[in-house]
């Protein structure tokens, strides 16, 4: 019940690293927010389901709110803020721009981090590999079916852009 | 089919402005901002359905570092005014609540003390140590235990529990059942719903102690009728109080009203002269937001031999909750209101029950009318299986035809440019009703149960002021706006709606456009504070491109017409009679064409803002225009909604194969972004009618308090959603505007039943009650399987 001692922890967040002095019960969502500003990371619900405050872990996605910030040392974390440097958007990016693939745009930063990794290691995935990975994101705006062509028509773009 | 081509702008597929910051993580929502110095609250909530409060502890909570202050209902009181709805309507008893309760709580998580502490994780840790006395009630949780003899009270000023209670009767319903060959009689469950945005509420309050101003920072729906509230509520002036909303992660119905806890922020605010934030979480927003929906609709048709619908009689009982934050008929006396909508039925009655039960308080969630078109629909096919007729010649029979509008409905609702009749016609062609049932009959003897359901929709879209009128219900319909042409010629607009992820920015700059005659790159929409915006009535229902757009563009054709008198002065002319601004540039219509007078917009704000003593006598300074606009009573958009599904005979799983919508919503101002908002609707009416259910256990507990237990669809239960377009212009709005986006949940409810029902024909059962689990649907078929069984022992002895 009462806090702990901070622990001193060192974490590499979008390339740059920060020494932070942290108690160990403050979540990697938070600390990402509130103790770095990097608050395109949305947490959704605090308990895994959602998949708002998706990031990538040493290039892999998880769950930034079921993530002690204690538990980083040692790892690489990227962020929403790093996908893009926001003169030019990522073929996923601009394909969910082009598709209208997201409304509120509360879950979008979770659903770019899911398949900016993705994409990676599946470049040419069927509409039902998309569906079955997008299923780890809620979205309660779209219906999904603008996210599904979207990343249908990135994986497309980034395959061209491989071969050139 | 893609509507006026007269339009430069309105009807493009502009992509939207709002995307770059949302896909960079640079949008900016309440979480994002921060202030100095800021509190944070948490809430204690009810563990108890129903208890009287018989003491608060909260020495220990005090007593932690870092907490500032636990504060109950009883310090509310004295800061705050409590909320009295009592509005002039027959049948609905006045109600009045506390800002946090102070004598009993009514629902599983009703809030009875707040803690404010340096941080969340302290707040969150104090508010386990605020120990509450209390004294366990019996709980009200169903309606029919509300309305039962001797009932325990969920409201202890009220004579019983029935809140509110209205009939109605046009023309003879009971003549018409005394000459029908059939009454059929059909029921229709829906059960309880939460709006789940993926941000869910919060807010933050900064007290300006000098200024004596509160700063209000929340997602809003609706900042300046919030704003009322706050500052009522407050006792403060409306000088006083300041909303803005950032961006907001969808709101859905749950962000219109003030809640309690957003009240208590505001006013501790005030109280310790500090920022003060509360970020509501997951399960506080399934369990204490707002609930919807929970409505029970029994319907009696009278019904010719051929299907011809003589009278209609509708009986329906709402489960509201425990707290009304809204007038307690107001969603269920529009889907009475509006029930018979695509259909040509002058004899008609009602009686809409609303009872308060222990749970959750119900408000508006994406259609409040949601069960309207299942009831409908799934009545026509009732009438349909009774009669053995095929559900869509029933449908054809009684549907509006263009030579029935305008067709005022029994209610005295009057439909016009609506094409019921065309939409069934265009979604029926469609999926090849024909070819379906061939396949369906092949699928049956292999054993597979396929099923086709079709819901028309009428969906009320724009309130205006006269409908608010005559409903008694206090408020307007209507929407102003200002559109202002800044020195350099570019322009900044403004309107009283809040976007809460529709994508405003875009389809708005393009009604802006039109009327002034520019570029939309040009124009900006400035939304949700309360001190730039003008007062209008926020984004509720379909009105945003009614009363939202409609008003930007008719303020915006004034603005043009102004530009137009300064022009007329610079070009030397007498009137503007010849003259038009197109693309930025003033024109003249010289030999039947338009030619480039070589004077820009630009050209006519400086000379207006900068050299006024040069204007045309008359015209005053600067390019500063504002309008407010009252849409007519009612607008309404329709659509037809076919949905083809499999239901597996051995688990009840339901997949859906195939949807179709056909809808005509009118002009529209921007295609994108309404194909968005129609698969977004139907998205969020499957989900519901598929998964998603509030269940509360015989004591009051709400079970679903996570969204592993509330379940909310994912892309891997959705299908792809088949649009036709249709554009039937309003003649009575501007540019011809409908609305939309609501109609979808409707239409998605009334054709998912409909086709489960279809494919379980064959076992002769037919379902009354959502969702569509899994079980409920096996718990069906069991009792076809049974008579089987029964069949099959009997035929076995007789061997």
């Amino acid at each position: 019940m009462t806090t702990a001692e901070a622990k001193s922890v060192s974490i590499v967040v979008n390339d740059e690293t920060y020494d932070l002095m942290l108690d160990p019960r403050r979540l990697l969502s938070d600390v990402l927010r509130e103790d770095l500003h990097l608050t395109g990371t949305h947490v959704g619900c605090e308990h895994g389901v959602c998949g708002a405050c998706t990031i990538l872990i040493d290039g892999r996605p998880a769950r930034a709110c079921l993530t002690f910030a204690v538990q980083m040392e040692g790892h690489e974390v990227t962020t929403i803020e790093a996908v893009s440097d926001g003169a030019e958007l990522t073929p996923l990016q601009q394909a969910l721009h082009q598709e209208h693939g997201l409304q509120c745009g509360f879950c979008t930063a979770g659903i770019i981090m899911t398949f900016e990794a993705y994409l990676q290691e599946n470049p040419d995935p069927s509409e039902a590999e998309i569906r079955d990975v997008l299923s780890g994101n809620l979205c309660r705006c779209t219906g999904y079916q603008n996210i599904v062509s979207a990343v249908s028509k990135a994986a497309a773009v980034m395959r061209e852009r491989g071969r050139e | 089919m893609t509507g006026d081509t007269t339009f430069s702008h309105i009807g493009k597929p502009l992509l939207r402005r709002e995307d770059r910051r949302f896909l960079t993580g640079r949008g900016r929502y309440l979480d994002d901002i921060v202030l100095p110095g800021t509190l944070h609250v948490c809430f204690v909530r009810s563990p108890h359905a129903h208890a009287r409060i018989i003491g608060i502890d909260a020495e220990e909570a005090r007593a932690l570092p870092g907490v500032i202050g636990v504060f109950t209902g009883r310090d509310l009181a004295e800061w705050t005014a409590p909320l009295r709805l009592a509005p002039p309507i027959e049948g609905l008893h006045p109600v009045e609540m506390t800002t946090l309760p102070i004598h009993k709580v009514r629902f599983h998580g009703d809030p009875v003390a707040c803690v404010v502490a340096a941080d969340r994780y302290i707040a969150e840790d104090a508010a386990e140590l605020v120990s509450v006395d209390y004294e366990v009630l019996d709980a009200v949780v169903s309606a029919d235990a509300a309305l039962s003899q001797g009932a325990v009270l969920v409201d202890d000023s009220l004579p019983d529990n029935l809140v509110s209670h209205q009939s109605f009767s046009s023309g003879d319903v009971a003549a018409r059942r005394a000459e029908a060959d059939r009454t059929v009689e059909a029921k229709f469950q829906l059960h309880r719903h939460t709006h789940v945005p993926l941000e869910t509420r919060g807010c933050m309050a900064d007290w300006d102690a000098g200024r004596e101003h509160l700063t209000m920072h929340i997602g809003t729906q609706v900042p300046h009728p919030l704003r009322s509230q706050l500052a009522a509520r407050l006792r403060l002036e409306e000088t006083a109080v300041t909303v803005i909303s950032p961006d907001v992660g969808g709101g859905f119905g749950q962000k219109i009203a003030l809640y309690r806890e957003e009240l208590t922020v505001a006013a501790l605010s005030r109280h310790l002269r500090r920022p003060v934030r509360w970020r509501e979480d997951r399960l506080e927003n399934l369990t204490s937001a707002s609930h919807a929906r929970e409505t029970l609709c029994r319907t009696r048709t009278s019904v010719r031999a051929d299907g011809r619908i003589l009278g209609l009689e509708l009986e329906l009982t709402e489960d509201f909750g425990a707290y009304c934050f809204y007038p307690a008929n107001y969603m269920a006396r529009v889907i009475a209101m509006i029930l018979t909508g695509p259909y040509r039925i002058s004899d008609y009655a009602f009686d809409v029950k609303v009872v308060l039960t222990n749970k959750c308080g119900n408000g508006p969630m994406r259609a409040p009318m949601a069960i309207t078109s299942w009831v409908m629909d799934g009545t026509i096919d009732a009438v349909a299986r009774e009669l053995g007729l095929d559900p869509l010649e029933v449908r054809r029979i009684n549907a509006l035809r263009q030579q029935d509008l305008p067709f005022t409905m029994p209610t005295g609702e009057v439909l016009e440019d609506v094409t019921p009749l065309e939409t069934l016609e265009a979604a029926a062609k469609a999926i090849d009703v024909e070819d379906f049932r061939a396949r369906q009959a092949q699928a049956r003897e292999q054993g597979r149960y396929l099923g086709l359901g079709i819901c028309t929709v009428v969906e009320s879209t724009t309130y205006g002021s006269e409908f608010y009128k005559a409903a008694g219900i206090p408020g307007s319909g209507h929407e102003a706006a200002w559109v202002r042409i800044e020195p350099s010629g570019a322009v900044n607009a403004s309107v009283g709606l809040m976007g809460t992820g529709q994508g405003y920015e875009t389809p708005l700059a393009q009604a802006v456009a039109e009327g002034l005659g520019v570029p939309p790159e040009v124009v900006k929409v400035h939304m949700g504070n309360t001190d730039i915006a003008p007062y209008g009535m926020g984004s509720r229902g379909g009105r945003g491109a009614t009363a939202g757009g409609g008003t930007l563009f008719l303020c915006a054709q004034k603005a043009q017409k102004h530009v137009l008198e300064i022009a007329v002065g610079m070009l030397n002319l007498n009137d503007a009679r010849g003259l038009r601004l197109k693309d930025g540039i003033v024109e003249r219509m010289i030999d039947g064409a338009w030619v480039d007078t070589g004077i820009s917009l630009a050209d006519v704000a400086r000379r207006a803002y900068l050299d006024p003593t040069a204007l045309p006598e008359g015209v005053s300074p600067g390019l500063d225009i504002s309008y407010t606009y009252d849409p007519p009573p009612m607008t309404y958009s329709n659509a037809t909604h076919v949905c083809e599904v499999e239901v597996e005979a051995d688990t009840g799983r339901v997949s859906i194969a195939r949807y179709i919508v056909a809808e005509d919503c009118g002009t529209v101002l921007n295609p994108l972004v309404v194909r968005g908002q129609q698969q977004g609707a139907v998205a969020m009416g499957l989900s519901g009618a598929l998964f998603e259910e509030v269940v509360y256990d015989e004591s009051g507990q709400n079970l679903t308090a996570t969204l592993a237990d509330y379940l909310v669809a994912t892309s891997c239960e959705l299908p792809s959603i088949e649009i036709i377009e249709m554009n039937t212009p309003n003649k009575r709005t501007p540019a011809g505007i409908k609305g939309m986006a609501e109609g979808g949940i409707m239409g998605a409810i009334g054709s998912i039943a409909n086709a489960v029902n279809d494919a379980l024909e064959p076992f002769g059962v037919a379902l009354e009650k959502l969702p569509l689990t899994p079980q409920s649907l096996r718990a069906l078929m069991r009792e076809k399987d049974q008579v089987t069984e029964t069949v099959t022992e009997v035929r076995t002895g007789k061997e």
